[in-house]
């Protein structure tokens, strides 16, 4: 009875002696992953029913293992931002997939290239290149695109941030076409498409629902398969909860840009309090339904809002220490635990050294550290009360990330930036505050892993849940649990080794920092730390 | 003469340890050791016949520690394992299936290929068993079969009255195993399988050696019954007094039913052998398949004992279903020290009556009893 070494590779991976961080929770378990199919495989049945074992089996030294992090807002970085047309459009492909590459050694596996308000004809030349790249599997390509995110340019001319008030779109006086017209029909899922055409680019679109005509097109972009999220709004509570109610599934970087909560009145934050949880099966599902159905593994249509009491929406949290004080990220992760998407709104000048770099339409960002900021801008207290008060807790925060900068280390090397340092923000608002002008904050440069850092300090839901809003939270919001995001088998296997989080006593925030050891993609190695990366240490 | 139990091929061991752990480790080790001796190769794999259940779950965690420390591979050994339920997915969590995987495959470098389970959801079940007996014949025999019982006495599905010759096949569950397993199924009855397939009590005992783990005072009267009691289908674990290399450990709360003196006796045993140095191992003519004996167990009673008897034996039976595994050549035994009342060694001693327990059984086990036969246990 000779036992049969198999001679062909399975290409099949066992990740032993790991601790694995699966809805919230870290259980040690072996994960076992294939390069031929890319995904995450039952190693029972593979075991027993096709008799195959892993050709390599890769020992972790008792790490996590994360699924692969996704950003679903992310404007640029290493240089590269997607809202730049070059002469040659070439070189805006050769940008973009440099970009990839770079981007995959910070962890992030998976993310929605997203493209600040600009004039419609940049989208018409942009977009196409954004497109979801993941459909050749090929895991060489790095960080894979899921859809641009467009933010804008449909928003409010009073919260407009950093995106130019020049090309700001006032409503849809034309329903669906104004979509049609400003971002490109092709560009849209109901395009027509052949077979072999890439997907549809646009997967997010960040809209005010409170501009004429927005409702109606909510309404009719959620039911055509659009992730449509509210932003860069003067919304009220009861218009953000219209705007649910027509299908909106997300509020970009919540308390930014939009009217801050107010008792009588609580805008959009207020949403985060309502009584309905957001489903993750389809309401309409009927109870003797199989249960199996909401574990059906292929995307599907998001779920469409048909209940009185607006649902609760996913939220985006910016938490590098600049944009949200500790306490509001604490604060919006209680209220709605499983709608907590963390994001980081990174720019072009992710990756790079500190200085002043020129950006679209002349203006000019400063980066510092994490912080960057638009030159000669002024928070516009007279018509936006509630920035006023948040660009005065932003300069506070900023001013203590410049004096910590000293050390002028890069945000991509672990741990070591002052944004993802827990104290420095929640000391900030000492009163030796220089009282200056704000300057605009122009989006960030900070790096997923850092805001993980960061909320698992601040959020105390420890680093499991961390990284749960940037792993399922995510892929729940774009209607691809199951596929990314998880650990399951049948998932994509984009995955993450971390280092540190030295067990603190699980619950708060007694886990240590973590890193990004090694990177896999489509159940290949694409990044181990220190062989070839950027990482100095 | 005091070396003269050590070369006796029909030892009998009941190892007693403080606790389940102890005893789980006690066994884990004494598999380790077993495999390490007997050298196994690709073409001449160790042949292990593997429970499922509550007690065996720390003898795997043991095997499992000792594979990460370097100190076992399980490469060339091959597992045949003793029953799976019929008719639930092979990947339900409460399949044998699911349960090896979780508790040991998947945490060692045995290959895929030399794996047995038997398939409770084959399209022929009866063929099924045909085909696992006839794939442990192919594998030379089962070299060592570990095994637990529940507290009925039963080994793997062979509840009692099941027939002590019986080879793998469809068994139908007793009403109190499936009432005992509804908490695995949500404590739903519908919802627990009725039928499973298992190797027989006499698939267990064709082995060359079966070690049974037995914790816990809910078992202590299945211990009684199948050490003290008579060879009796109701207590199915009791054929063991008929196998010439049975190895039983047991907790302290597992002999609560024993008389004292059983439990002195053999506590003794143990101490008297390894104060002359030896543990309670298989002689080395018993492990018929190794190549040479190892040395530890070697001793000079021991090389001038029958050296074919094992082999020949087991080969025999092998071929044979329906032979009683004893034999009049194996039943050469020599006197155990002091404490002469032993009675299983004397049941066994004499040659009659180990023939006469295999003729009287062919009355008892026209077939597997019913779902009533329970009732008639309670009796007992």
């Amino acid at each position: 009875m000779p036992s049969a070494i198999n001679p062909s590779p399975t290409g099949i991976t066992k990740l032993t002696n790991c601790r694995l961080i699966k809805d919230g929770r870290i259980v040690n378990e072996d994960l076992w992953i294939s390069a031929k199919n890319g995904k995450i495989l039952d190693s029972q049945e593979v075991f027993y029913a096709e008799r195959a074992t892993a050709d390599e089996v890769v020992d972790l030294g008792g790490r996590l293992v994360a699924p692969g992090f996704m950003d679903v807002q992310m404007n640029g970085g290493f240089g590269f931002d997607f809202s730049t047309v070059p002469e040659d459009i070439s070189q805006y492909a050769k940008g973009v997939k440099k970009l990839n590459k770079s981007l995959v050694q910070t962890g992030v596996t998976a993310y929605l290239p997203t493209l600040p308000s600009q004039k419609s004809e940049v989208y018409h030349k942009v977009l196409p290149f954004l497109a979801p790249s993941g459909t050749s599997r090929d895991s060489s390509l790095g960080a894979e695109s899921l859809g641009a995110h467009v933010e804008g340019p449909f928003i409010s001319p009073t919260k407009n941030g950093i995106h130019s008030p020049s090309v700001l779109l006032p409503g849809f006086p034309n329903g669906i076409a104004d979509v049609e017209a400003c971002y490109g029909v092709s560009n849209l899922p109901w395009a027509e498409r052949q077979q072999d055409d890439l997907p549809s680019p646009i997967r997010a679109i960040t809209l005010a629902p409170e501009l004429p005509g927005a409702l109606d097109v909510v309404r009719e972009l959620a039911a055509r398969g659009l992730v449509v999220c509210i932003g860069h709004t003067e919304a009220s509570y009861e218009v953000a909860g219209a705007a649910m109610r027509a299908g909106a599934r997300m509020v970009t970087h919540l308390f930014n840009a939009m009217r801050p909560l107010h008792h009588r009145n609580p805008g959009v934050f207020g949403l985060l309090g309502t009584d309905s949880p957001l489903p993750s099966s389809p309401i309409a599902s009927s109870p003797s339904s199989p249960s199996s159905s909401a574990l059906d593994v292929s995307a599907r249509p998001l779920p469409a809002a048909a209940a009185a009491t607006p649902q609760k929406p996913f939220f985006g949290l910016i938490a590098d220490g600049i944009h949200l004080h500790p306490t509001s990220v604490a604060l919006a992760y209680r209220a709605h635990p499983r709608g907590c998407v963390l994001v980081t709104d990174s720019m072009a000048l992710l990756g790079l050294p500190d200085g002043t770099y020129a950006w679209t339409n002349g203006e000019r960002i400063t980066k510092r550290g994490a912080l960057l900021t638009l030159d000669g801008s002024v928070a516009d207290s007279a018509t936006t009360p509630g920035a006023a008060s948040k660009s005065n807790n932003d300069t506070a925060a900023a001013t203590k990330s410049e004096e910590e900068e000293e050390q002028g280390e890069r945000a991509a090397s672990p741990g070591s930036s002052a944004a993802s340092s827990p104290g420095s923000s929640a000391s900030a608002s000492a009163p030796d505050t220089p009282r200056k002008p704000a300057p605009r904050i122009a989006g960030s440069a900070v790096t997923l892993v850092e805001c993980v850092n960061n909320f698992a300090a601040w959020s105390g839901g420890g680093l499991a849940a961390a990284v749960g809003c940037v792993t399922g939270a995510p892929a729940r919001m774009l209607g691809l649990d199951g596929v990314k995001g998880g650990l399951e088998p049948g998932c994509d296997a984009d995955l993450v080794v971390l280092g540190g989080g030295e067990d603190g006593g699980g619950e708060g925030g007694g886990a240590g920092e973590v890193w990004v050891e090694m990177v896999w993609k489509f159940g290949r190695r694409v990044f181990v730390r220190g062989e070839g990366g950027k990482e100095g240490e | 003469m005091p070396l003269q139990p050590r070369a006796n091929p029909l030892c009998r061991r009941l190892i007693i340890r403080e606790d389940p752990d102890a005893a789980s480790t006690y066994i884990a080790d004494y598999i380790v050791e077993r495999i390490n001796g007997f050298e196994p190769t690709p073409e001449k794999p160790f042949v292990l016949g593997l429970p499922t259940g509550s007690s065996p779950v720390l003898i795997y965690k043991r095997l499992v520690e000792r594979h990460k420390k370097g100190d076992i591979s399980f490469k060339d050994v091959v597992t045949f394992n003793m029953d799976e339920y019929v008719g639930i997915p092979r990947d339900h969590p409460e399949s044998y299936h699911s349960f090896m995987w979780k508790h040991f495959f998947s945490h060692v470098d045995v290959s895929p290929s030399n794996i047995h389970i038997l398939d409770g959801n084959a399209p022929d079940l009866e063929a099924e068993c045909a085909a696992y007996e006839a794939a442990i014949r192919a594998a030379g025999g089962i070299e060592l079969f570990l095994g637990g019982i529940g507290p009925d006495g039963h080994i793997a599905f062979n509840e009692p009255g099941s027939s002590l010759t019986s080879r793998t096949r469809v068994k139908t569950l007793a009403y109190d195993t499936i009432l005992a397993n509804s908490r695995f199924f949500g404590n739903d009855l519908e919802k627990v399988p009725r039928m499973a397939l298992s190797v027989g009590v006499q698939t267990v005992m064709d082995a060359r050696e079966v070690v049974i783990i037995i914790t816990g005072a809910h078992k202590a009267l299945a211990l009684q019954k199948c050490i003290e009691g008579g060879v009796n289908h109701m207590w199915t674990l009791s054929a063991l007094q008929l196998h010439p290399h049975p190895l039983i450990v047991v907790d302290e709360d597992a002999t609560l039913e024993l008389q004292v003196k059983t439990v002195k006796y053999f506590k003794s045993i143990e101490s008297v052998a390894s104060g002359l140095g030896f543990g309670q191992g298989l002689p080395a003519t018993a492990r018929a398949s190794s190549r040479k004996p190892l040395p530890i167990q070697t001793d000079p009673a021991t090389i001038a004992a029958p050296k074919s008897v094992a082999a020949s034996g087991d080969r025999r039976r092998v071929d044979s279903i329906l032979q009683s595994p004893t034999t009049a050549e194996e039943l050469m035994r020599a006197p155990t020290p002091e404490l002469v009342p032993d009675r299983m060694s004397s049941r066994i001693e004499d040659g009659g009556v180990g023939a006469g327990v295999g003729i009287g059984l062919k009355g008892l086990v026209v077939g597997d009893l019913e779902n009533e036969r329970m009732g008639a246990r309670v009796g007992v």
